[in-house]
């Protein structure tokens, strides 16, 4: 297993727990960030590679539950396995429902550690490669005129050519200029993709 | 009296003319039997009017003398209407001689004891209840009314029907002028009614605490687990690489790894059991009104703040609507908080006052204020109150309020303290009006 490009970040009070965790996962060969406080690892520049969180529920300034939910405020797309020192179901079950890949109580084998990494990882992979996407659909966004944008806007929501020249008074030859302009600088080749492109950027709702 | 009255009634019909027509009357009366002086007659007529005045006097004595004696009468009649009406029992004892006959008793008393006329009065008082009581009982009653003292006690008795009643009994001395006892009047009343509440009230507290040392070995093994996971952990990780890093090599050290590995997932095993054994039981939702609920729980401890001398302020908000909770939990949390309070004014005398406050936080949320005039909440402790294992308290387990704080959470609502501005400090805690499903 190639593990060298993947991190992951391990958040628990207990320095001890920090160090072994690191220590055994190191011996896996991942690479391994490791913080007491959930603030630090918020302040943390997380690189754009595949990578996992493993978070303890009870920390001393923010509760790891809190910790996940300002991460997807935040738009941090790590996907988080908790580990817990308690039998606490209830917190389980609303960790898992907010998007958590595995509750792991303490203490657990490495086998069981290493085979919920590996599923998050492949989770990881999928939100950067999505992000990557999204990125790339906004920076050709970034690139449409203003008229152009507006254009794009009233393609995407569903109108025909000749109502959008009717609506901006415009001739219906301008606005089919425009809008080639449109699907060529999205590089999108047909509207059903181009369509996609608006849904993923968040430009309309799917 | 007959005498007298003639003599008014003459007299009266002598004033009954304006002032000098029946004096010249009687004066004319006197002439026809004697001649007399002018001057012997006005003196006659002197003598006349000081007899009349006189006469009037004594007549307005008696009557008043009438009057006393019917008003007597009346009160008389009243106080024995009275105590015949009294709901409590009532009976006299003559002290005079050593046999102690009941002389007297009201409806009630018969009522009370299911004792029959017959069979109370004239009887000696002690024998009477010999059968009734523990002679030990009725030994303490004579030997106090002997010192000359009044008796008060609750005693459990029987009526006649072999039907048991609680009884509060007092005896006292009737003294005549000379202070000796002639006799003893008693009162006893029926306070099974009382007694069962009170019986009601320390059963529930008893189930309350019960529930409570259940719940705070629950936390307390489960925050015990918890600490010990964490270096299990460790070692468990610790060992797990050390084996990786080894690979092939060292295959005894391998083997001892292997040990240390078992042996701390034995470890965990028990912390896993015990957790499982002492699993917290679910709470029970059901539709509550937290102003009852604050009453209710507040009368389980009465007597102890009473007792401490310290008074509760309500402020409940009658309008509140009903929230989903689990009554047994959310009475500890209530307990636990006013007990807390109770304690922290146990420091100072001069504070007394805890206010208990209900109120709508928003339209979702109430909330519930437990305000002390105690010594408050120092600053260094605010931020580690509701962790396990701490207190300030010399003889406390630290759990009290991590315990509320988890009831609380799992209600949905949340649990804080701050320091009042003046003195002392404030416990709260929030409920949802609306119960999410998640929880």
């Amino acid at each position: 297993m190639n593990n060298h490009n993947t991190i992951i970040y391990v958040v628990d009070d207990d320095i001890s727990v920090c160090r072994a965790l690191s220590l055994l996962l190191k011996s896996h060969g991942f690479n391994v960030e490791a913080f007491a406080r959930a603030t630090d690892f918020l302040k943390f520049k997380h690189p754009k590679v595949p990578s996992c969180l493993l978070l303890d529920i009870s920390l001393p300034d923010i509760n790891g539950l809190v910790l996940q939910q300002k991460m997807i405020q935040q738009g941090i797309g790590i996907p988080i396995i908790f580990i817990t020192g308690h039998g606490d179901v209830p917190k389980s079950v609303k960790a898992i429902k907010a998007g958590a890949i595995d509750f792991l109580p303490k203490p657990f084998t490495g086998k069981k550690l290493l085979d919920a990494i590996a599923l998050a990882v492949e989770e990881s992979k999928a939100i950067n490669k999505k992000q990557a996407e999204t990125a790339r659909i906004w920076k050709n966004i970034k690139t449409l005129s203003p008229r152009e944008l507006e254009v794009f806007r009233l393609v995407v929501s569903g109108m025909l050519s000749k109502q959008i020249a009717f609506k901006r008074g415009t001739a219906l030859q301008t606005i089919k200029v425009h809008r080639g302009r449109v699907m060529q600088k999205m590089q999108a080749k047909t509207v059903t993709e181009l369509i996609h492109f608006a849904q993923k950027a968040g430009i309309v709702s799917p | 009296m007959k005498k007298i009255k003639e003599i008014t009634a003459k007299q009266k019909k002598t004033h009954r003319t304006p002032d000098e027509r029946p004096v010249s009357l009687s004066a004319a009366k006197l002439l026809q039997d004697r001649p007399l002086k002018r001057a012997t007659r006005s003196n006659l007529e002197e003598q006349v009017r000081q007899q009349t005045d006189e006469l009037r006097i004594k007549k307005g004595q008696l009557r008043q003398g009438v009057d006393r004696e019917k008003l007597a009468e009346e009160q008389i009649h009243l106080r024995t209407k009275a105590m015949e009406a009294t709901l409590d029992g009532v009976f006299i004892i003559d002290a005079s001689g050593l046999r102690y006959p009941i002389i007297y008793a009201n409806p009630s008393f018969y009522r009370l004891t299911g004792l029959s006329k017959n069979e109370v009065i004239g009887q000696n008082y002690f024998l009477l209840y010999g059968t009734e009581v523990e002679s030990r009982i009725t030994e303490e009653i004579k030997q106090t009314l002997l010192r000359g003292e009044s008796f008060h006690g609750e005693l459990l008795k029987f009526r006649k029907s072999g039907k048991n009643y609680w009884c509060s009994l007092r005896i006292a001395p009737v003294r005549d002028a000379n202070g000796d006892t002639t006799h003893y009047v008693g009162i006893k009343t029926d306070i099974t009614l009382m007694k069962q509440r009170d019986v009601k009230i320390a059963e529930q507290r008893e189930e309350l605490l019960h529930v409570t040392r259940v719940g705070k070995l629950a936390e307390f093994v489960s925050s015990l687990a918890h600490e010990i996971s964490q270096p299990l952990t460790a070692i468990l990780s610790y060992a797990q690489a050390a084996q990786r890093m080894l690979g092939d090599r060292e295959p005894q050290l391998q083997e001892i790894l292997q040990y240390i590995i078992s042996d701390d997932q034995r470890a965990a095993e028990v912390i896993r059991r015990l957790r499982s054994l002492l699993k917290k039981t679910k709470p029970t939702f059901e539709p509550l009104d937290i102003n009852v609920l604050i009453n209710d729980t507040v009368a389980l401890i009465m007597t102890h703040i009473t007792v401490r001398n310290k008074v509760i302020k309500f402020q409940l908000d009658s309008t509140l609507p009903l929230i989903q909770g689990d009554r047994i939990q959310l009475q500890q949390v209530i307990l636990n908080l006013i007990s807390n309070s109770l304690e922290a004014m146990d420091v100072s005398k001069d504070s007394r006052e805890l206010s208990i406050r209900t109120s709508c936080q928003d339209t979702n949320t109430i909330l519930v204020e437990v305000k002390d005039s105690g010594c408050g909440i120092p600053q260094e402790n605010m931020s580690k109150l509701f962790v396990h294992f701490f207190t300030n308290k010399p003889d406390g387990l630290g759990m009290g309020l991590s315990i509320s704080r988890s009831i609380v959470e799992a209600h949905g609502g949340l649990l804080g303290a701050k320091n009042n501005p003046d003195c002392g400090a404030t416990f709260y805690f929030t409920l949802p009006l609306n119960k999410k499903n998640d929880q």
